[in-house]
C-alpha cells in the first residue's frame, strides 16, 4: 500500500525529469515514421502492461464502488432484492446514537494517533539521518514495526499487554500510579488503539528520512555560521524545507486514520466495540451493520459518508498548506 | 530503496486519492459447484472449536466409507465469522448444501428462501422418531420443515462448590432469585482474597431476561416478532441486576472483557453464573476447579420459566443440486450412533435418543451431570418458541447496553429508552 502511493508520488509529473517517449521527437525535426512506429509499440507495451492493473481497477475497485454507491440508496439485506428508498439511510445516521458514538472515537482516534505518529517519526528519522555504522540497523528496527503492526497476532499481543496484570499494569503498580490494564476499562481503551497505531511509525519515518537528505548542507553551514543553534536550525531550516514531505505524510496517516479496523476490531474481539463502543471506529460499525444486522444499505451510506468526510478533510488540509507548506518547485502556482 | 525525488502538490494529490478509495471496495464470496466424476460433492459448513473439526473429519470419513458416491467439502470456522461468511455465500448463490443453524437464525434464512424444505425427507432418508419428543418439531415454520435439531439444552445455576462452602452457603432445592442474589454475595466476599466475585452479570443475556418473564407468564417477543415487554418490567429486571452490582456481588465488566474469549467462570473470576447448562463442560475444560448445577432461582418454585432449547439445527439449502445426499448426510450427522459416541457432548447433548444412548458412556462427569439435571426437571421444560427474524441484533443490543449498564456509563430509564429503540428497529426491519 505504503509503496505503491509513495511511488505514485514520486512518478506524477516533472517538466525537468521528463525523459522516455519524449526522448525522439526531442532529437529530431518532428516526429519520422521510425519514430511514430516506435511510439506506437511502446504504446502497445504500455497499454499491455497497463492491463492487468486497469482490469483490476475496473472489476474490483470501481465496479464494486458504484455498486455500493447504489446500495446507498437502497434497503439491501443480503437476501431479498434490493428496495430504493433514496437519501433514507443518509438520514437515519443522524439519529443512530451508535453511528454518532462511531463517529466521535474515530475523530479521537484520528486527532490523537496521527500527530503523536507523526511527531515521532520525524524525530526517530532525525536520529537516524547522520550516518553512522548501526543505521542500517536501526533504520530496520524501527521499520519493523509497520510490517508487522497490521497483523492480527500483533493486535492480540497488544491485547494481552495492556490487560490486567500485565507489562502495563506492572509498570504502572511499580510506579505507584492508578492500576488497572485498560483493555476493560473504557476511558482508556482507546488509548490502547492509539498506541499501537503510533508504534507503527516506520512508514512515514522512512518518507521523513528520504526528505531529510533532500535538505541541502549549505544552508545548516551558512546557519551555523551565523551562530544558529539546534533549535534554530530545526525550525527555520528543517521543517520549511522537509513542510512538503511533513504535508505528504500527515495526509497519508491522516486519511488511514479514518480507515483504522483491524486493530480495533481484534483488539476488542470477541465483542467488537467493546468495551461499552469505547473502541467502536468507523469502519468497525459498518462493518457490524453490514455483516452482523445484514444492512448493507446502510453500511454502503456510511462508507461514502466516509469517503466525503475524508475528502473534506483533505480539502480542508490543501487550502491550510497554502500557509505552511512550501514547495522548492513553487507548486503549481 | 523509495524513489522520492521531490513531493509536488498533485502528486500529494494523487496518492491522497488512492488512499481514500480504499475504504470503498467491497469483498466478493467464492462459488464451487459438484462433482464431475459421477461422485455427488457436498459442501458442509459448521461453526464450533478445533476439537469439534477433528472429530467432524472422523465423522466425515466414516459417512463417505458408508456412502462412497459422495464426498464431503468441510468447512467450519468460529461463531461470529461463521455468520459473517455464510451471509455473503448465501447473498451470492453459493450457501453450502448441508450448514448448522442456530435458533436465532432460522426464520431469517428461512423467510428469505435459502433453505430447503425437508418435509418430503422425512422418513425417507431422515427419521425423526428417534427425536426427544420436545424437540421433534423444532424447526418447523408454517408446516415446511426447515431444520433437524443435533441437540438441546436449557438454563441453568452453574456454581463452584468448593467457593460456596468456603462461604458456608449450601445450595438448597428451590430458591428465589433475592435468595441466590445473597447467596451470591456472601460467597463473593468469602472468594475475595482469590479475586473472584460472586456471579457474572446475566442481566445482559436476552435468555435470561425471557426467562425471568416467563416465570412471570410474560413474554419479551411475541411470535410474530413485535416486542411485547413493558418498560416497567425490563426497568425492573435491570434494577434487580442493579441490586445484585450494589451488593458487590457480581464481577466487573472489565474484568470479563479482559480474559474474553474464555469465559469468567473459566478464568476464575466467579464463583457462579447463570447461563446455558451444558457450559459446564466447557468451563470445566478452561479451569481446573469442578463445577456443579444448581436449580435455576424462580419465585414462583412451579414455574421456572424454561424451555427446551435446540442447541444447533442441521439444515439444507434450497439450491442444493442434490436434495436426497444432503437429507442422508443430516441423518447421519443426527441418529448415527457412532457419530453420537465420537462427539459425546461437544455438540450439547444429543437430541436423538439413538445417539444419547451411544454417547451416554462416554459422557464426562460434568455432561452427565447436566443430563441428570435436564431430566430431573424434564417435565417443566416447554418447547421453545421459535425466534422471529431480526432477534439476532435485539440479543447483540441487549448484550451491548447490559454492559454499558455494569460499566457505569449509563442509567437504567436511558438504557430502557435505548433498547426499545434499537430493538424494534432490528425487528421491523426484517
Amino acid at each position: 500500500m505504503l509503496d505503491q502511493t509513495v511511488t505514485s508520488g514520486a512518478a506524477a509529473p516533472e517538466p525537468e525529469t521528463g525523459t522516455g517517449s519524449r526522448g525522439p521527437r526531442a532529437r529530431g525535426a518532428g516526429p519520422s515514421r521510425r519514430g511514430r512506429q516506435v511510439r506506437r509499440r511502446e504504446g502497445l507495451a504500455g497499454g499491455l502492461f497497463l492491463g492487468p492493473w486497469l482490469l483490476g481497477l475496473l472489476l474490483l475497485t470501481l465496479g464494486p464502488m458504484l455498486a455500493s454507491l447504489y446500495l446507498s440508496f437502497t434497503d439491501y439485506n443480503l437476501f431479498t432484492a434490493p428496495e430504493w428508498v433514496g437519501l433514507d439511510n443518509y438520514r437515519r445516521m443522524f439519529d443512530d446514537e451508535r453511528y454518532l458514538t462511531s463517529v466521535r472515537v474515530t475523530m479521537g482516534f484520528v486527532v490523537l494517533a496521527t500527530p503523536l505518529k507523526l511527531a515521532l517519526a520525524l524525530g526517530v528519522a532525525m536520529l537516524l539521518a547522520r550516518p553512522r555504522r548501526t543505521q542500517g540497523f536501526y533504520r530496520s528496527a524501527f521499520y519493523a514495526p509497520s510490517l508487522i503492526g497490521a497483523s492480527v497476532s500483533i493486535a492480540i499481543t497488544w491485547r494481552a499487554l495492556f490487560s490486567d496484570d500485565a507489562l502495563l499494569d506492572r509498570a504502572l503498580q511499580w510506579l505507584g500510579l492508578p492500576a488497572g490494564g485498560w483493555v476493560g476499562d473504557p476511558s482508556r481503551a482507546l488509548i490502547v488503539l492509539v498506541l499501537l497505531s503510533v508504534w507503527q511509525f516506520g512508514a512515514p519515518m522512512v518518507i521523513f528520512m528520504a526528505g531529510l537528505q533532500q535538505v541541502p548542507q549549505e544552508l545548516y553551514e551558512a546557519a551555523e555560521v551565523d551562530g544558529a543553534g539546534w533549535w534554530r536550525k530545526f525550525a527555520h531550516i528543517t521543517l520549511p524545507m522537509l513542510s512538503p514531505v511533513i504535508f505528504f505524510n500527515l495526509l497519508l496517516e491522516t486519511i488511514h486514520a479514518f480507515q483504522v479496523f483491524t486493530s480495533a476490531f481484534v483488539v476488542s474481539s470477541p465483542n467488537p466495540g467493546s468495551p461499552a463502543d469505547a473502541t467502536l471506529v468507523y469502519t468497525l460499525y459498518l462493518y457490524l451493520r453490514g455483516f452482523a444486522d445484514f444492512r448493507m444499505g446502510y453500511a454502503s451510506a456510511m462508507a461514502w459518508t466516509l469517503l466525503v468526510a475524508i475528502a473534506l478533510v483533505t480539502l480542508l488540509l490543501f487550502r491550510t498548506s497554502r500557509f505552511w507548506v512550501h514547495y522548492a518547485d513553487g507548486g503549481d502556482r | 530503496m523509495f524513489m522520492l525525488r521531490r513531493v509536488t502538490r498533485r502528486g500529494v494529490a494523487a496518492a491522497a486519492v488512492v488512499a481514500m478509495t480504499a475504504t470503498l471496495v467491497a469483498a466478493c464470496g467464492d462459488d464451487s459447484g459438484s462433482g464431475s466424476d459421477g461422485k455427488i460433492t457436498l459442501r458442509y459448513s459448521w461453526w464450533g472449536p478445533a476439537e469439534r473439526a477433528e472429530i467432524m473429519n472422523k465423522a466425515i470419513a466414516r459417512f463417505e466409507q458408508q456412502n462412497p458416491n459422495i464426498k464431503i467439502t468441510p468447512n467450519f470456522s468460529d461463531y461470529a465469522p461463521y455468520w459473517q461468511k455464510l451471509a455473503t455465500e448465501t447473498a451470492g448463490g453459493g450457501a453450502p448444501d448441508v450448514m448448522q443453524m442456530d435458533y436465532t437464525y432460522l426464520s431469517e434464512y428461512a423467510n428469505r428462501g435459502v433453505l430447503l424444505d425437508l418435509a418430503s425427507q422425512v422418513d425417507k432418508n431422515i427419521q425423526i422418531k428417534e427425536l426427544l419428543p420436545g424437540l421433534q418439531d423444532v424447526g418447523v415454520i408454517d408446516g415446511k420443515r426447515y431444520g433437524i435439531t443435533v441437540s438441546g439444552n436449557t438454563f441453568a445455576l452453574i456454581y463452584d462448590p468448593a467457593a460456596f462452602e468456603k462461604a458456608g452457603v449450601t445450595v438448597p432445592d428451590a430458591w428465589t432469585w433475592k435468595e441466590y442474589q445473597d447467596a451470591a454475595a456472601k460467597v463473593g466476599k468469602a472468594v475475595k482474597d482469590d479475586k473472584m466475585w460472586g456471579a457474572t452479570d446475566y442481566t445482559q443475556i436476552t435468555g435470561i431476561l425471557e426467562t425471568w418473564l416467563r416465570q412471570q407468564n410474560k413474554e419479551l417477543i411475541s411470535a410474530d416478532g413485535k416486542l411485547v415487554v413493558s418498560k416497567e418490567d425490563l426497568k425492573a429486571f435491570w434494577e434487580h441486576g442493579q441490586r445484585m452490582r450494589d451488593l458487590g456481588a457480581i464481577v466487573p465488566q472489565s474484568k470479563v472483557a479482559q480474559v474474553a474469549p474464555k469465559s469468567a467462570p473459566g478464568a476464575d473470576l466467579v464463583a457462579s453464573a447463570v447461563g446455558i447448562d451444558t457450559y459446564l463442560t466447557r468451563y470445566a475444560g478452561e479451569t481446573k476447579r469442578t463445577f456443579a448445577i444448581a436449580p435455576m432461582p424462580s419465585d414462583d418454585p412451579n414455574n421456572l420459566g424454561l424451555i427446551f432449547r435446540p442447541g444447533m439445527l442441521l439444515c439444507a439449502s434450497s439450491k442444493t443440486k442434490n436434495p436426497d445426499a444432503a437429507a442422508k448426510l443430516i441423518n447421519f450427522m443426527i441418529n448415527d450412533a457412532e457419530v453420537g459416541k465420537m462427539f459425546g457432548g461437544n455438540r450439547g447433548l444429543p437430541a436423538s435418543t439413538i445417539q444419547r444412548e451411544a454417547a451416554l458412556p462416554v459422557l464426562s462427569p460434568q455432561d452427565q451431570a447436566v443430563l441428570e439435571y435436564e431430566n430431573g426437571i424434564s417435565d417443566q421444560l416447554k418447547p421453545a418458541p421459535l425466534p422471529p427474524a431480526g432477534v439476532g441484533p435485539v440479543d447483540a443490543a441487549f448484550l451491548r447496553i447490559g454492559e454499558e449498564l455494569n460499566y457505569g456509563k449509563t442509567t437504567i430509564d436511558k438504557a430502557v429508552d435505548q433498547f426499545f429503540t434499537e430493538a424494534e428497529q432490528a425487528l421491523s426491519a426484517s
